[in-house]
């Protein structure tokens, strides 16, 4: 009989107890999923927005038409400038107040400047964007330009965080898939304390006897980071029914899911946070 | 002409098959001493010698050291002082890592049986066989004629919780022998069962021994020692009192005395 065959024999009398397992380390891997589809999606926004090639150039209100079509022609003409288009101050305010906000709708014709949105090729360097940027901005008629540089550092400021966050998360998955594996390794040793006990007396060296338990911890870390993904996978595929176009329009790019090699490398890591517990555990029980 | 299966003793390169091997004791006990408190010795300088194929009762009341004696030939426990040679090898000295190869040779019965319940017969008859890793083909064969054996013949399917007290412990007979160890060793094998039951079992010891095999079968139970004669070792007061041939009036004197 393989350690294959024993181990599925121990955990079918022992199911509940490793059902219940199972559900443990889910949980511990569902919180360490979720905050990697975070930062996935972080990194992703942070990446789009590098590359969005867009600038904003805001002008003076006592800006003439004929200054703003002579710097909008001079503009297109620049280098991986793919389009420029000229929003009025008029257009604006009706984009804004389209909305139906009646706070904004009371704001001064000066909160609307027109502006010309420019927008670069998605290959250009963000560095050509930046010199067009402040060349345009020491313009007499601009007031501002709005490269939405900021953002991405911000993003890349959270996504920093949100990697810190994931690595300590990792460490306390860790700790408690070994815990929970672990426990429930010796919980099942104690159940089959005859078992262990008679395999010792026939002859059964300490690795013939730990094989079906440590193949049980992994098959529990393993299914346990599975079970963990197919969770978040169905709460994922909820949250992106409902809300994925609009955060689609609000941030620039559709939500997307773990890549597969870090659900694979999860699973991994489960099954073999699961038998390195289970090993760990029957180091010093397994003495007849 | 014998045309059964001839003997061919494994030997590592170098070894020469010792004749002298054969005659030599199955089992020494050279001044044993064993003691799990200081002032309560259980045994106290143990001499005893147990030559191969023999049927040796260990008797003496309860605490008397049999149990003891038993978990020191399968090293369960070891002694504090004096040695215990089996086939030669000093128990004692062999290495954690040897152990296992140490109980492949020896198959122990006990009183509560130790059968895992929701196990059948044949799972659990099978567990030396699979630590040994035959094929399963010749498992089968082998608790097949284990099991006819001690009487539970077509009856491997059987899940143990289902059977008698006097089936469980055939059962664990059964399991005992399947390895065709060189020694059996039995610990009150009879203790959870009523009189009648416990001769059957004795019974079935008696046939394995016919077979060549040698057995120490630990009882405190006086009315066992008086089914066949045998040799009889009393532990009384951590020594052993041989009766080669069981208990006479002599040996009841002596014990009376001590």
């Amino acid at each position: 009989m393989t350690s294959l065959q024993r181990a599925w024999r121990g955990g079918k009398n022992d199911w509940r107890l490793h059902v219940l397992s199972i559900f443990s380390v889910a949980v511990a891997f569902v919180c360490l999923a979720a905050a990697l589809l975070v930062v996935v999606n972080v990194d992703g926004l942070r990446d789009r927005w590098a590359r969005a090639g867009r600038a904003s150039i805001y002008f003076k209100i006592e800006t003439t038409e004929a200054q703003v079509r002579a710097i909008e022609n001079a503009v297109r003409a620049a280098e991986g400038v793919t389009d420029v288009r000229y929003v009025s101050s008029d257009e604006a305010r009706r984009e804004v107040l389209g909305r139906g906000d009646q706070v904004l709708a009371a704001l001064p014709a000066a909160a609307f400047p027109a502006s010309l949105e420019v927008m670069v090729d998605e290959g250009t360097e963000g560095g050509k964007l930046a010199t067009l940027a402040s060349r345009v901005s020491a313009l007499p008629q601009v007031e501002s330009v709005e490269t939405y540089q900021d953002w991405t550092e911000r993003l890349a400021s959270v996504l920093t965080s949100g990697v810190t966050a994931s690595l300590v998360l990792a460490f306390v998955v860790l700790g408690a898939v070994v815990s929970v594996v672990a426990s429930t390794i010796r919980l099942a040793l104690q159940r089959r304390r005859i078992e262990v006990e008679v395999l010792k007396l026939v002859g059964a060296t300490d690795s013939y006897v730990r094989r079906p338990f440590v193949v049980e911890g992994a098959a529990q870390g393993g299914i346990g980071a599975l079970l963990a993904l197919i969770l978040l996978a169905v709460l994922y595929g909820i949250v992106r029914e409902n809300l994925g176009g609009e955060l689609g329009v609000l941030v620039g790019m559709q939500p997307v899911f773990l890549p597969w090699t870090f659900m694979i490398s999860m699973v991994a890591l489960g099954s073999l946070l699961g038998a390195v517990a289970a090993w760990g555990s029957l180091r010093r029980l397994l003495v007849v | 002409m014998d045309s059964g299966p001839s003997f061919s003793p494994m030997l590592r390169s170098g070894n020469r098959f010792d004749q002298e091997a054969a005659h030599r004791p199955i089992l020494s006990f050279e001044q044993v001493h064993k003691a799990y408190r200081s002032d309560a010795p259980v045994l106290r300088g143990m001499n005893l010698s147990i030559q191969r194929g023999e049927f040796v009762f260990f008797t003496g009341p309860s605490g008397a050291g049999k149990s003891t004696l038993l978990r020191l030939l399968y090293a369960a426990e070891t002694v504090d002082a004096g040695r215990i040679l089996f086939m030669g090898r000093e128990v004692g000295r062999l290495r954690p890592e040897s152990i296992p190869f140490l109980r492949r040779n020896i198959g122990v019965v006990f009183q509560d049986f130790k059968l895992v319940m929701n196990w059948s017969v044949a799972e659990n008859v099978a567990m030396p066989l699979e630590v040994l890793g035959l094929p399963e083909r010749l498992i089968r064969t082998r608790i097949g004629e284990a099991l006819e054996r001690v009487g539970l013949g077509g009856r491997g399917s059987d899940v143990v919780a289902t059977l008698s007290g006097g089936e469980q412990q055939r059962v664990a007979v059964a399991r005992a022998i399947v390895g065709e160890p060189a020694l059996v060793l039995a610990d009150e094998p009879t203790g959870n069962l009523d009189p009648q039951l416990a001769v059957d079992i004795l019974g079935l010891f008696e046939d394995i021994h016919s077979t060549g095999v040698t057995v120490l079968f630990a009882t405190h139970d006086r009315s066992l020692l008086d089914v066949r004669p045998r040799r009889v070792i009393v532990l009384q007061d951590g020594k052993a009192i041989d009766a080669p041939n069981g208990l006479d009036g002599d040996i009841e004197d002596e014990l009376r005395v001590a």
